[in-house]
């Protein structure tokens, strides 16, 4: 009995010794403080919850080297350089396009394949041919957002509120201005910088253009303070928001004025249909064993499939070479990620066929829920 | 000689000449302004002039924290923004997370006690006085079992993070500054901007690292709509509130530097520490009351900031632009001066709100609201050139 023990010991040690040789490291670079935090935990527990489900590949175990760019843009570049000295075989990694893009500048440059899990802003894609992500681009939210608006919301007239020092913001506002007025509506644009507290200057701009619905395109840390001091200086417009107001820090942070607030974002299992639909309810399933559902978002799914495309693109590469990984990230067609297929054949690094969701933030007394409106895809 | 041949020359018609005409030209503006666009209406600039003093008030009160700690030992306290942070932070959990259980109720309450403490003594003066060490022990008694048994209202909670954040003031200036009262100014100015550092990430740590609702239940963050020559304004009462407390706040500071002995140990070891020390003041502890004083009142702009936006940013960023703000517009008043601060604060509230409302966005011209936080600098900067001893500092001769 003992000498079983003892040899079950010493062959477990061995295994185990076997395995810490055969490890593979995949950085992660991700808001895990700063304005964006929320968002970029989330996204984080569904690469960690993805790297349990598939923690080897080719016969070596995964590693995830995290690094916390801290919400910005140096904060990005210095863990860019930190994964390149560590030798990494590939990235993941960010959540917002100002902090993807300079990374992708770090990455491209030393043929290191990064996947941005959040970036919407068709630049990122455009940095290099190393450079992919797993979400639309804001060409496609702004269109749908500007339908959204004359279409349904039958607006003629809107107020755009754009983050003059974001790249995302930036670049979704551009394209939803283009899209709007393309349909013959009239825009103005209105500008504030990261971590704006006091909007009464903004909003006295907006008291002679008198929209009749306002657009959103920045982020919850200063959404949270612009949407009641709108709705308390009488402008009970609807508010439509992009991806980015999809972080609990926009109805947490600023209460029941974000009643019937609504956001285009990530799909959840929700709007997703077919096969990924049932994907991504099963990835759900696993992800609740080890987090709160309160955790988990449309950015986890992205996270995920972040993770499963690149342990895909290892495998058919069956090496870790930084070249090879590419060609088959390239080659990738019908992948079934729990975010929708993922095709990076004849694209750019941007996947096809991409589904975005339509969710509303609903208060009743101070809670609040997130309800999903419907499901939009690209066609 | 020649320099006595110099004699200031007065010419009081020149100031009422520039006021009268600013005045003149800011009307002319609003009128044209008007005719441009019905919505320039009479409450469009109502509603402007009563945010530039809401928002004034809140850089005035801050500002006196950098002004008087200026005033006494020549230190920027680049500290003192991340002291606002605390704060709004420390009232956020006394309205938000009471009852406490009772060892956190114990420990803040002997924080409390611990700066009432220190105010009893300004009254009776000796440090051992035993009706101020019954006094303490009674708030101390008090204070633990309100903690531990009710939630309390935000104005409650304002109160006692004063005493919190007053004694965090004085702790950074015991452990700090005080160890370098005899260092070049540089040696200060770094540490300086180390306690904000660690501030900041002790905040991230131990507070939150994300935006943080401030919704205290208070009749002040109601809305509040009234007619203004017939049309409606819309603004909640803390444009009431925040200009009353700040009025209170500051007439109670004056108060206490004209009427008080401490008060006046503490013009004396602004204008020469040496001299007072001689005269048998104590310098350290003058120095101490005047961190606990600037805290106290950066601890309620914080909560006032908290209540008039509803939510207050992570700990990283929340105190650093208010601060540096604030400190520029203790400089536009001219640093060192009590009064100053508060000319200065409301002056750059007017200038970030009511400037930016009569250059709004119109058909033509896309506006000034995008440069508001440079305002801020750029006037003290044109003060700096013009009138280095700030708009009501006095003489710089006599601070050197």
């Amino acid at each position: 009995m003992r000498r079983i023990a003892v040899t079950l010991a010493f062959a477990l040690t061995l295994g185990g010794l076997a395995l810490a040789q055969g490890t593979i490291k995949i950085g992660v670079f991700l808001e895990l403080s700063g304005r964006m935090a929320v968002t970029g935990n989330d996204t984080l527990y569904g690469v960690r919850v993805a790297n349990e489900q598939q923690p080897t590949v080719n016969g070596a175990t995964v590693e995830l080297s995290v690094c916390d760019n801290a919400s910005t843009p140096e904060g990005s570049v210095v863990c860019a350089n930190r994964f390149v000295d560590e030798g990494v075989v590939a990235v993941i990694g960010s959540y917002s396009s100002s902090h993807s893009i300079p990374a992708a500048g770090v990455l491209q440059p030393a043929g290191v394949v990064m996947v941005s899990t959040g970036s919407t802003n068709p630049a990122t894609t455009q940095v290099g041919d190393y450079i992919f992500r797993i979400p639309y681009t804001d060409q496609f939210q702004g269109a749908v957002a500007a339908q959204y608006a004359h279409n349904d919301a039958g607006a003629s007239s809107v107020a755009i509120f754009r983050q003059q020092d974001d790249d995302y913001s930036v670049g979704l506002s551009g394209f939803f201005k283009d899209a709007f007025e393309a349909l013959g509506g009239r825009t103005t644009v209105l500008d504030f910088t990261a971590n704006t507290v006091d909007f009464s200057a903004q909003i006295n701009n907006l008291r002679s253009f008198n929209p009749d619905f306002i657009y959103y395109t920045g982020f919850c840390a200063e959404a949270a303070s612009l949407v009641p001091q709108l709705r308390q200086q009488g402008f009970t417009q609807s508010i439509l928001g992009g991806d980015a107001s999809d972080d609990t820090q926009c109805p947490d942070g600023g209460g029941a004025a974000f009643d019937g607030f609504t956001f285009t974002s990530f799909g959840e299992p929700e709007v997703l249909t077919g096969a990924a639909a049932e994907r991504a309810a099963e990835f759900r399933t696993a992800f609740e064993k080890s987090y709160t559902l309160d955790h988990f978002t449309g950015f986890t799914l992205s996270g995920a499939d972040a993770y499963k495309v690149l342990v895909q693109a290892i495998t058919d590469a069956g090496s870790t070479d930084h070249a090879a990984i590419r060609d088959a990230l390239a080659n990738l067609q019908d992948f079934p990620g729990v975010s929708g297929d993922i095709t990076y054949v004849g694209t750019d690094g941007t996947p096809a066929n991409r589904v975005m969701g339509l969710y509303a933030y609903q208060f009743s007394g101070n809670s609040w829920t997130k309800a999903v409106l419907k499901g939009i895809s690209l066609e | 000689m020649a320099a006595s041949a110099v004699v200031p020359r007065r010419r009081p018609w020149a100031l009422w000449l520039v006021v009268l005409g600013g005045l003149g030209l800011i009307t002319w503006r609003m009128l044209y302004l008007h005719g441009v666009n019905e919505a320039f209406n009479a409450a469009f600039f109502a509603g402007a002039v009563v945010r530039s003093l809401q928002l004034g008030s809140l850089y005035a009160l801050i500002a006196l924290g950098y002004t008087m700690v200026y005033g006494i030992i020549r230190l920027i306290n680049f500290a003192h923004g991340e002291v606002f942070m605390v704060g709004a932070f420390a009232a956020y959990f006394l309205f938000s997370r009471t009852p406490f259980s009772w060892p956190v109720a114990l420990l803040v309450a002997a924080a409390i006690a611990f700066g009432v403490l220190q105010f009893l003594n300004f009254w009776r003066g000796r440090a051992r006085d035993p009706i101020v060490l019954a006094g303490a022990l009674v708030v101390f008694a008090v204070v633990a079992f309100a903690l531990a048994s009710t939630q309390l209202g935000w104005f409650w909670a304002m109160v006692a993070s004063m005493f919190v954040t007053g004694v965090l003031g004085m702790t950074i200036d015991r452990v700090a500054y005080r160890p370098l009262r005899g260092a070049p100014r540089n040696s200060m100015l770094i540490t300086a901007i180390a306690v904000s550092f660690f501030l900041q990430n002790f905040g991230i740590l131990a507070f939150s690292n994300r935006q943080t609702p401030f919704r205290p239940a208070s009749f002040f963050t109601g809305p509040l709509q009234f007619q203004v020559f017939g049309e409606p304004l819309f603004t909640s009462w803390m444009i009431v509130l925040v200009p009353s407390v700040t009025a209170v706040l500051v007439v109670a500071l004056t108060l206490f530097v004209t009427r008080t002995r401490l008060g006046k140990a503490m013009r004396a070891t602004a204008q020469d520490a040496e001299t007072a020390r001689m005269m048998g003041v104590n310098v350290d502890r003058v120095i101490a009351t005047t961190f606990l004083l600037g805290s106290m009142l950066a601890a309620a702009a914080g909560v006032l900031w908290g209540m008039t936006f509803g939510s207050i940013n992570q700990p990283a960023i929340f105190g650093i632009l208010p601060g540096i703000k604030a400190f520029a517009a203790a400089v536009i008043g001219g640093i060192g001066s009590l009064p100053g601060a508060v000319v200065g604060g409301v002056l750059l509230g007017f200038l970030e709100n009511f400037l930016t409302a009569l250059f709004p966005r119109t058909e033509y011209f896309s506006g000034i609201t995008e440069y508001k936080d440079t305002f801020a600098f750029l006037a003290m900067i044109v003060i700096l050139l013009v009138r280095p001893s700030g708009i009501v500092g006095e003489d710089l001769s006599e601070k050197v």
